[in-house]
């Protein structure tokens, strides 16, 4: 009785959080080589063959590296920072209040925002002319939908950064680093050696999971890009999207040829990640 | 003397963070904002009058928004949490942990545009129920990850005291589980319940333009170039999170994943 009870959830797990994926996975397969489609004819290599010569995908790939890259590079940078700086004010029940707030903003409403904010027409654009510092709006520098991909940047680290804070608050305390600091000062220890092998080792060991977990998710981040972003190179869910859905229905198999080679990627990723036993890391 | 520069960091970080929602509020008040104007030629209640008179239909993707994404929190909570069980007394549990994570670290978007082929072939392809469907399978791994610290040995000691003395499945489930669970349930709801609220990308695949949650507006406002309804759009996102958030911040990061 048990055991049927048990298989019976094992199937039911499988049915929700096994099939959808392999399904999803198996049709954009099917679909990159040819087998199916509407104009398709039977198995081909040519879209894939298309895909690697044109070499769009594996810039966007790159470009979205970089981009999730530096954005992490500053919001956990800036968020050991603050930890550092301001850990003990942060602790104050109007502060601490206050830092949760950014984890109500989702990616549409950041996109918006820094849209608002540093397009040519926005708000800084305004305050600038104003002070008379620009004559006409084309004089405003570009800031989002811009080659160096600034506007996404900002919205990213807008989003990442107060999670990254609140998380290391929370290891902070969780890892005892306050009494271990003291300790290493009462050993001799001076202010940067406790930051460099106490504060920095522990905090980053904790939660490095979690930072490459973020990594991945930037990198296939849609919205933000898709508000933000250029329209060459473009980052890549956008660029995948931007294939699949579009009108020529002869270059659709080339979208899902980039949407395997994404999956693949990502899911070597986890492989890497949650496979091997770790310990002491700081996941669930 | 040392100048202690401190406090106007922190002065600093609380304009940074609070910055957004009143601008956000002001230009939902606005119109007629053109450049280079700093102040608009028109602030009051116009536009929040207009969604309540429902002209633009901000009313019903709210009332959309707010079913699918509470639907979508009830059902993969219940589901993650009453599965998790087995995946994490399963001898092969790392593995199926494993299988978990492909579709929770995937992109949604990019999930959705492969799936649309069976959602289509299904009749859940631009109806609210296919944007559930689809939201909860990537709220289900989620769930299910939330949930592995859980079944850890010193409840697996408890079922085992309740069996020893007794009891049926369905006391140990209710009497014992149940009680122990609920900060972590009600925790996986909200977070669930945010993950749908915030969907955008596999909600516009899944959705083709015909379901209309609050995230699908925004975009649209943004394409319109109307700004003062699209930051309204942008409240009516944000407010329902902050409330959220002042009853779960506790728990947080109890969980991260």
């Amino acid at each position: 009785m048990k055991n049927k009870s048990e298989n019976i959830s094992l199937g039911l797990f499988v049915l929700i959080g096994v099939v959808p994926f392999a399904a999803a996975f198996g049709y954009a397969i099917l679909y990159s080589f040819g087998i199916i489609g509407v104009v398709n004819t039977g198995f081909t290599l040519e879209f894939w063959k298309a895909v690697i010569a044109s070499g769009e995908f594996f810039k966007s790939f790159l470009y979205s590296a970089v981009i999730a890259f530096i954005s992490l590079l500053i919001s956990v940078g800036g968020a050991l920072w603050i930890i550092l700086k301001f850990r003990n004010q942060l602790e104050r029940k109007f502060l601490s209040y206050i830092s949760y707030l950014p984890l109500a903003i989702p990616g549409v409403v950041a996109a918006f925002f820094t849209l608002q904010l540093f397009s040519k027409g926005g708000f800084f654009s305004r305050i600038s002319y104003n002070l008379g510092w620009t004559e006409t709006t084309v004089e405003f520098p570009d800031l989002v939908n811009d080659a160096y991909a600034i506007g996404i940047i900002l919205a990213f680290t807008t989003i990442v950064l107060p999670f990254f804070v609140l998380l290391f608050m929370n290891v902070y305390k969780n890892e005892r680093i306050q009494e271990l600091s003291i300790l290493a000062q009462a050993l001799g220890a001076k202010k940067n050696q406790v930051v460099r092998k106490v504060f920095l080792p522990i905090l980053l060991q904790k939660t490095w999971v979690l930072i490459v977990l973020y990594f991945i998710f930037l990198l296939g981040a849609y919205e933000i890009p898709l508000i933000l972003g250029q329209e060459a190179p473009q980052m890549l869910s956008v660029l995948i999207i931007r294939e699949i859905k579009q009108y020529d229905l002869t270059k659709i198999s080339e979208g899902y040829v980039a949407a395997v080679i994404y999956t693949v990627i990502v899911t070597l990723a986890a492989i890497m990640l949650f496979l091997p036993k770790k310990h002491g890391a700081y996941e669930t | 003397m040392r100048l202690n520069w401190k406090p106007f960091i922190l002065s600093l970080f609380v304009i940074l963070v609070l910055f957004p929602f009143a601008f956000m509020v002001l230009l939902s008040f606005m119109s007629g904002w053109r450049f280079p104007d700093l102040i608009p030629e028109y602030m009051g209640l116009n536009n929040w009058n207009t969604i309540l008179g429902s002209e633009v239909g901000l009313l019903e993707s709210f009332f959309s928004s707010l079913i699918i994404s509470l639907s979508v929190a009830i059902i993969s909570t219940l589901t993650g949490f009453l599965l998790s069980r087995t995946v994490y007394y399963h001898p092969r549990k790392r593995v199926l942990t494993l299988l978990t994570y492909f579709p929770y670290i995937l992109a949604p978007v990019v999930f959705a545009a492969c799936l649309s082929y069976f959602f289509l072939k299904l009749g859940l392809f631009g109806n609210i129920t296919g944007v559930i469907v689809a939201q909860f399978l990537i709220a289900f791994p989620y769930a299910l990850l939330f949930f592995s610290s859980f079944w850890n040995k010193k409840i697996r000691s408890y079922e085992d005291l309740v069996a020893t003395l007794g009891g049926s499945p369905v006391q140990k489930f209710i009497k014992v589980i149940l009680p122990l669970a609920k900060s972590m349930l009600l925790m996986c709801f909200f977070q669930t319940f945010l993950i749908s609220w915030f969907e955008y990308g596999l909600t516009s695949i899944i959705g083709v333009g015909k379901v209309q949650t609050l995230t699908i507006k925004v975009f649209l406002f943004i394409k319109e170039s109307n700004y003062y309804y699209g930051a309204l759009a942008c409240c009516l996102l944000i407010f329902p999170p902050i409330i959220l958030l002042y009853f779960n911040k506790r728990y947080v990061f109890k969980n991260p994943i």
